[in-house]
């Protein structure tokens, strides 16, 4: 609650609805010789002492920043507004021009009003307030208008006050959620990081046992095939992240690159080449067929034309396969 | 003349194993290097006839240092020598400038082989090289802008591409083809400088369109 950013404005009504009290006693003070029944307006003033009170401690604590509680507080001041008549003689009320008990006091639960909800609240509650004084008075003196237009301008620009608080709270509230958003964004692209140079520090390593063990000769050679057929088996993992679109597409890349070893070499495009994957799956099929009868090294070449893809394979014996498939998924 | 090298790569164990193998067969190493920033400083002092270039080297790629060494040395040729298999870079590379390519599995004869031939000026093809650079001239072909320097291959360069990728030799393509060796050379050798030029006006356009080639004190 204390993160509020209407807390001063709320502070303020308070502070505000304290001083008018002075007011209207000093008011009451001046008034109660001539009054009809005196009494009343002493309860009457009770009454908002009570108020203010209750509304001191709901407003400057922060409980009591509610609708309810600023409903009920623009429904009281109109209650006590309209018993205030009932206090002063006929003379007082009709010619003498005498304010009503409540006296200015009446206007803050309009600035608490634009303090919950900003001018959406704080203007509509202005006016329930100048209406209740106009019904009260029963005349529309220009004297009321001016109290009325002096309290709907207040009510505004604490309305508009409470507003931009607020925006600037929400502002500040959403880039701390949008810096946390990039620090986790940060740390998963830190991790991949380290990943990659990891990945690529095993091939290094992988790749130079082949190397230097086929150099070496001997038992050395047997570990030296061992690390290549891993290097390529980590390659092809790492090259292929193998998920499918949403539409049951694959990158048929990924299914080929599974199927290279030492003496296979897929080559393709940059590019994902995407096909239905069962049409995938049964290209897969066919190349892995193909190469199950190669003794020697192979090439197996993708080729994405846009309307058609084109896997063709060739072996070191100069055997030679082409397999052609429709983007409509028709095997040629 | 002994061919001067340059080995760049982040990985100790492997820029020196690398060196000492290309200094056994007769090659001159004159520095090696651990990171793209140095590399393209050590580079431009010591002008290398070949830079051998990891890609996956830490802030800035291997792909950086060779736009920059590429661009800025004309007589320096990069050759990469990548563990990693990442396609895409390898491509981007190449796009660089970088003429040719080489898994670091490749045997020591054929490492030794490769840097001969980028001394010498040719593109070292291997069959996957083939297929990325297929791949790339046929993306742009079916991309939607209708730029009209789209590079193109020829059909004859298709052809000699699609049977490097195959892997075919430049001899075994060469005979396929009834033509001559240095033909075949010629065809992937033009494959390459179109795709290379094309990207340096590509990313002098991108400079012009974001203001990056004028010096801020200009625009005052």
């Amino acid at each position: 609650m204390t993160k509020d950013p209407a807390t001063p404005l709320w502070r303020g009504t308070v502070v505000v609805r304290v001083f008018t009290l002075c007011f209207a006693v000093v008011h009451v003070i001046a008034e109660s010789e001539a009054y009809q029944r005196p009494w009343l307006a002493w309860t009457i003033l009770g009454a908002m002492a009570f108020w203010t009170v209750f509304t001191g401690f709901a407003y400057w604590g922060g409980w009591g920043r509610t609708k309810p509680v600023v409903v009920a507080d623009v429904a009281v001041i109109c209650v006590l507004m309209a018993l205030s008549p009932l206090t002063m003689t006929d003379l007082q009320l009709q010619y003498w021009n005498v304010p009503l008990t409540t006296t200015v006091w009446a206007s803050v639960p309009a600035l608490a009003a634009g303090a919950l909800g900003g001018q959406r609240w704080g203007l509509p509650a202005a006016l329930v307030i100048g209406l209740s004084t106009y019904l009260t008075e029963g005349a529309l003196t220009v004297g009321l208008m001016r109290d009325v237009v002096l309290l709907m301008g207040a009510a505004v620009v604490v309305g508009l006050a409470a507003s931009v608080g607020r925006s600037a709270t929400m502002a500040r509230q959403s880039s701390s959620r949008m810096a946390e958003a990039l620090r986790a964004e940060a740390a998963a692209g830190e991790r991949e990081r380290l990943a990659r140079s990891i990945h690529d520090g095993v091939l290094q390593v992988l790749a130079r046992i082949h190397k230097r063990g086929l150099e070496v000769g001997g038992e050395t050679a047997e570990l030296a095939r061992l690390a290549g057929e891993q290097e390529i088996a980590l390659r092809a993992l790492l090259a292929a992240p193998g998920e499918s679109t949403e539409d049951g597409e694959v990158d048929l890349r990924s299914a080929l690159r599974v199927l290279a070893t030492p003496a296979v070499q897929v080559s393709a495009p940059a590019t994902r080449v995407l096909l239905d994957s069962a049409v995938a799956d049964e290209l897969t099929a066919q190349v892995r067929e193909f190469l199950s009868g190669v003794t020697g090294r192979a090439w197996v070449l993708v080729e994405d034309l846009g309307d058609e893809v084109v896997i063709s394979i060739r072996d070191d014996g100069d055997g030679e396969r082409e397999v052609r498939v429709q983007r409509k998924g028709v095997l040629t | 003349m002994t061919v001067s090298v340059m080995v760049v790569d982040d990985h100790p164990m492997w820029r020196e194993g690398v060196a000492r193998d290309l200094a056994e067969r007769g090659f001159e190493v004159v520095a090696t290097a651990g990171d793209a920033a140095s590399a393209m400083r050590i580079a431009k002092a010591v002008r290398p006839n070949v830079v051998l270039m990891d890609l996956n080297l830490g802030e800035l790629s291997g792909v950086d240092a060779t736009l920059m060494i590429t661009g800025e040395l004309p007589e320096t040729r990069v050759l990469v020598l990548s563990a990693s298999g990442e396609h895409d870079d390898v491509l981007q590379a190449v796009k660089a400038g970088a003429s040719g390519y080489l898994v670091k599995s490749a045997s020591a004869e054929e490492l030794v082989e490769a840097v001969n031939r980028t001394a010498a000026g040719d593109a070292v093809f291997t069959a996957g090289l083939a297929g990325l650079v297929l791949g790339e001239y046929r993306r742009m072909a079916a991309a939607p802008d209708d730029a009209e320097d789209k590079p193109q291959l020829t059909d004859r360069e298709t052809e000699v591409l699609r049977l490097v990728a195959k892997g075919l030799t430049a001899r075994q393509i060469a005979n396929r083809l009834v033509i001559s060796h240095r033909t075949v050379e010629n065809h992937v050798q033009s494959t390459l400088r179109k795709l290379q030029l094309h990207n340096r006006v590509e990313l002098a356009r991108y400079a012009i369109e974001h203001g990056l080639d004028s010096e801020p004190e200009a625009e005052r």
